[in-house]
């Protein structure tokens, strides 16, 4: 029991779903065909808007994290109006340039305090645990009140999580996801049929970068401090190698990624030193050798099959 | 103070002209956007301080080795990272998430080599001479950078329109197939037009870091996305647009700075990028469709 719940271990699991949310970010987006390379701007929008909002306007964390979403949703509508109504590759540039843009303007604004960041933001779990010892129940058994705040919030980011797949692959079965699959399949095709093809890949980016927006409200309630330089290029790229890695065919694809993406760098130790080199170069080799991911709907059709096949027998 | 501004505009528009024609040439040919070009641009600026500081070389010969180096990293990043995608069909994303891994992979190779902090060109590099004419001060510095530049855009021009192998690039961006049919070696086209590309960011690299006088391997970055920003402002693939785009995205940004916000300087480019994505997404010199070069 005390292995499970060490603090360090703790840290990382809250650290993986974190990047897994991210990495459904990164996956609504993909879904229509388009990439984004702006999450990690979205990112900031949400966890400044949220840290903003509950330390100097006293907002309660459940509010101000929506709030932070819609934020950035907000903003992902204007920068991606015009970058949509067009195809292929203006997505992507008009999004790399956004991420820096918000860089250079939370570095300049006085709200957001500079390039010094904003410190001191209360934590989910403490936040949580007061709410509990509100009520009465500041202990569960043996466990310390820092395991029990900690496991709380594990329990909370594991329900986030659980809604984002399970609406995802509702989505996936409605007439919006089939939408989404045919513009992926083939643009001119999915606007023959009749689909409204700015639309729907306007609504993709802007979900995506409303879950965006949430997950940085989130972080900034779990890392204490947030700083511009949290929010950098580097961010999107890490969150694009979960999807590269994974694959985005599938929602499972982003989040094995970000779980293993995240666990390599605790597990291997030099690793974490060469850390961005490694997923540059993972994702010149995925591209070249399987660029549809780990985990693609084929994958998954050729596991069931095998695994059938041994129950049959 | 107006045409001091305008001077130091064109400067450095020239530089960004030179960055937006290495994008301009790869999307021209291959219909794909090159992540990477900031940073081969940053390995042209480090390379010409290599050699500077360590083996001494005149200013100039070190600017033709950095553009040989960046003409050779430009091959290595086709063999490596382009050429195994063109073999089998994947979708417009996979050259553009490749190249993103390769600019990742340079900038923190670059940082674990040189380190985060700026280098500078020693002070005896290109002597600060400056000429007074009429209300213009002009540095020795810019006027080399204005003549490299401009100078290496006729040549462009003029051998893309000309030549023999000028004829056969403009063959290929127009159709690969067709190039193909026609008996050209497209490969060694397509080799040659990145090599092309690279070599004119390595130089640029080098001008840049001669100009503001710092060169670190964050630099990729800012002045990748400036050649984009250039890249939308003059059209997909058109050589004209790059040119002319780059000068007005340098003038745009030094009065910027001049009148007012400069700490925004950065994000000037990106409000050119929604703004002629709203009025004119095809590009200031772009046609709707088709016809590049």
């Amino acid at each position: 029991m005390d292995i499970i719940l060490n603090q360090y271990y703790l840290q990382i699991v809250i650290f993986v779903l974190v990047n897994a949310i991210l990495g459904v970010s990164i996956y609504m987006t993909l879904s229509t065909g388009q990439l984004s390379l702006g999450n990690a701007g979205f990112m900031s929008i949400g966890a400044y808007t949220c840290a903003i909002l509950t330390v100097k306007a006293g907002f309660p964390v459940y509010l101000a994290v929506p709030i932070g979403g819609a934020a950035a949703s907000f903003i992902s509508l204007i920068i991606g109006y015009p970058a949509l109504r067009l195809t292929g590759i203006y997505l992507a540039i008009a999004t790399l340039g956004f991420g820096e843009v918000v860089r250079v303007i939370i570095l300049n604004l006085k709200i957001t305090n500079g390039a010094l960041g904003i410190s001191g933001i209360p934590t989910l779990g403490t936040k949580i645990s007061k709410m509990l010892s509100s009520f009465g129940l500041s202990r569960f058994g043996g466990l310390t009140a820092q395991q029990t705040s900690n496991l709380l919030v594990l329990v909370v980011l594991i329900f986030i999580l659980a809604f984002l797949v399970f609406f995802c692959t509702r989505l996936n079965r409605s007439r919006v996801g089939r939408a989404f699959a045919s513009i992926k399949a083939d643009e001119s095709a999915a606007e023959a049929m009749g689909i409204n093809t700015t639309y729907y890949k306007l609504l993709a980016f802007a979900l995506g970068a409303f879950i965006a927006g949430m997950a940085g409200g989130l972080s900034a309630h779990l890392t204490f401090f947030i700083g511009p330089k949290d929010f950098a290029y580097h961010r999107t790229v890490e969150i694009l190698s979960f999807a590269v890695l994974g694959g985005s065919d599938l929602i499972i694809g982003p989040i094995v990624g970000a779980l293993l993406l995240t666990m390599l760098p605790e597990l291997l130790r030099s690793a974490s030193e060469y850390r961005l080199m490694i997923y540059g170069a993972l994702m010149v080799i995925m591209m070249a050798f399987r660029p549809q991911g780990l985990i693609s709907e084929e994958t998954v059709r050729f596991w069931k099959r095998k695994l059938g096949r041994r129950i049959k027998q | 103070m107006f045409w001091q501004q305008l001077v130091n505009g064109l400067t450095l528009g020239s530089t960004y002209s030179l960055v937006a024609l290495g994008y301009t040439l790869i999307m021209g040919v291959l219909n794909i956007i090159n992540m990477a070009h900031g940073e081969v641009f940053m390995f042209g600026a480090f390379v010409g301080l290599f050699l500077v500081n360590y083996l001494k070389v005149n200013i100039f010969v070190a600017m033709a080795g950095a553009m040989v180096a960046s003409a050779l990293l430009g091959i290595l990043l086709e063999m490596l990272a382009l050429r195994p995608l063109r073999r089998r069909a994947v979708s417009d994303l996979a050259p553009l998430i490749s190249t993103i891994g390769v600019s990742i992979f340079l900038e923190n190779l670059a940082l674990k080599i040189f380190g985060p902090q700026s280098q500078a060109f020693p002070a005896g590099a290109l002597s600060g001479v400056q000429l007074q004419l009429g209300p213009i001060r002009i540095t020795l510095v810019q006027i080399v950078i204005l003549g490299i530049s401009f100078g290496l855009m006729f040549v462009l021009r003029f051998w893309l329109s000309k030549t023999r192998v000028g004829k056969a690039i403009r063959t290929t961006a127009e159709s690969i197939e067709t190039a193909n049919l026609l008996g050209i070696n497209t490969n060694k086209i397509i080799l040659l037009t990145v090599a092309l590309a690279s070599a004119l960011g390595g130089i640029a690299g080098v001008l840049v870091g001669l100009s503001i006088n710092a060169v670190e391997p964050t630099m990729g970055l800012s002045m990748g996305l400036k050649g984009l920003a250039v890249l939308i402002l003059g059209g997909m693939g058109n050589i004209t647009g790059a040119m002319l785009g780059g000068l007005i995205l340098g003038i745009a940004e030094v009065f910027t700075v001049a009148y007012g916000a400069s700490s925004y300087r950065d994000a000037v480019a990106f409000g050119i990028i929604i703004l002629i994505l709203f009025i004119r997404p095809q590009g200031l010199f772009g046609k709707r469709q088709g016809g590049r070069f």
